[in-house]
């Protein structure tokens, strides 16, 4: 704990925290795991993207790497990668499942996972092997509370 | 509990201008940070709050990339299992020199290379590090942190901007050689030549990859490629600075000795990174990644 403050104390002092807007968008209807993913269920099938706190966190998204339509994804699991400014992260699952499509206009566009996290920008769409795992995730009031919470540290 | 730090160095380093990195966000944050450091009157405050990272040193050793990369991914897969049985532990910090390799980043495009995909001059890796082409090779000092950002910041930019606060440091108290940053061009500068590239990837907040320093390096590698994207400006090193200088730098003098200038280079980078990570090094030997079924 003692490693964070100084940290944070040292990212203030030298003035290079990211500025984080009061708040970044939630969608109401959406559930939100905690590394920063949102899905919408519909039925048996799922759509799965980044969230707006994680898009503005990360900067102009470069590069989205996409997993292999019909490949299982796990809830928890790394399923693809965004990259911005020489960092590429692991975007995982928040649901199991079978990829059944993924969004190829982020090859050609991968701002769009800035500019509509939320709708364009949305990166694999699955067919649920546990819909039940969707409990376990967070409404968009709680999630807007967790990025408050994060966002503190 | 830390409550205030106050920090100031032996000899004075210079103030330098910290970019925020998004000004689509708004964000024209410049500070001119001037900052001195005490290691004395900190070292009995900090020490015993100091995160614990196992060091394997390999500095003078020359090492196949595809070894350390696969060393670098088993801790990963490792630290993972610690973070889901709850278990704290250390970080870790893999320190080497490359056999000549290039290597390309997740987003990186044949348009940078300036030879055939399918017929590379040098052994060509696809990693999934951020970034574009880069050249490793010896006398380039390549740090691979494997860093928990859960325990220092949750930001991949602050994370970025620290790794290049290390060879900075570096660079100004030991060679007397004033570097900078450029924003939105991610690595360390001294005018137009990088000297440090740096490139990661981020799992779950544990971070792997990280920057190459060019100490000694031949650095003619780099004409097969268009470094890291960038085409109008070049690529320099720690020894090429030291000898093209007209001024004798009061700091450091360049005797010839290469392996001294990597020594040299390298404990400062060891020492700048436990600064600005606030780490505390412990050094495993490198035979635990070569042998890691054996009884150490």
């Amino acid at each position: 704990m003692a490693s964070r403050l100084w940290a944070s104390k040292a990212a203030s002092y030298l003035k290079i925290s990211t500025f984080n807007r009061g708040f970044a968008s939630v969608v109401k209807d959406l559930k939100y795991a905690d590394s920063h993913e949102w899905v919408k269920v519909e039925g048996n099938s799922a759509t799965v993207g980044i969230t707006d706190h994680a898009q503005d966190h990360l900067g102009d998204v470069v590069y989205v790497e996409l997993p292999d339509v019909g490949a299982t994804v796990t809830q928890g699991s790394s399923f693809g990668a965004v990259e911005s400014v020489k960092a590429t992260s692991d975007i995982n699952c928040p649901v199991s499942g079978k990829v059944i499509e993924v969004n190829q206009k982020l090859t050609s566009s991968p701002g769009l996972v800035n500019g509509s996290p939320y709708e364009k920008g949305w990166i694999i769409k699955l067919e649920m092997s546990d819909t039940n795992e969707v409990n376990s995730l967070m409404d968009s009031e709680r999630y807007s509370k967790f990025c408050e919470e994060e966002d503190k540290h | 509990m830390i409550v205030a730090v106050n920090f100031c160095l032996s000899s004075s380093i210079p103030s330098w201008t910290i970019l925020s990195h998004s000004d689509r966000r708004n964000t024209s944050q410049r500070a001119a940070v001037s900052r001195t450091i005490n290691a004395e009157s900190n070292s009995l405050v900090l020490q015993s709050s100091r995160r614990r990272c196992v060091c394997y040193d390999m500095h003078k050793e020359v090492i196949p990339f595809s070894e350390a990369w696969s060393w670098q991914k088993s801790i990963v897969e490792e630290r993972k299992t610690w973070i889901d049985s709850n278990e704290d532990g250390s970080d870790a910090l893999i320190v080497l020199q490359h056999q000549p390799v290039y290597t390309l980043g997740t987003a990186s495009t044949e348009n940078n290379l300036n030879f055939d995909i399918k017929d590379p001059p040098l052994p060509l890796y696809q990693t999934e590090r951020g970034g574009e082409v880069t050249y490793h090779g010896p006398g380039q000092l390549v740090m691979y942190p494997i860093m928990n950002l859960r325990y220092q910041k949750m930001d991949l930019h602050w994370y970025l901007r620290a790794l290049e606060e290390v060879v900075i440091r570096v660079l100004f108290s030991t060679f007397g050689l004033t570097a900078s940053r450029v924003e939105g061009l991610t690595g360390v500068w001294v005018g137009d030549k990088k000297l440090a590239a740096i490139g990661i990837r981020v799992s779950r907040w544990l971070t792997y990859h990280g920057l190459a320093l060019n100490v000694s390096t031949d650095l003619s590698p780099f004409n097969g490629i268009i470094p890291c994207g960038i085409r109008d400006r070049g690529v320099g090193s720690i020894k090429e600075l030291l000898i093209g200088c007209d001024e004798p730098y009061s700091k450091f003098s360049y005797d010839g000795d290469d392996g001294k200038l990597i020594d040299i280079a390298h404990d400062s980078l060891v020492k700048e990174f436990c600064e600005v990570f606030q780490v505390e090094l412990c050094h495993q030997p490198a035979s635990i990644l070569r042998f890691p079924n054996r009884k150490h």
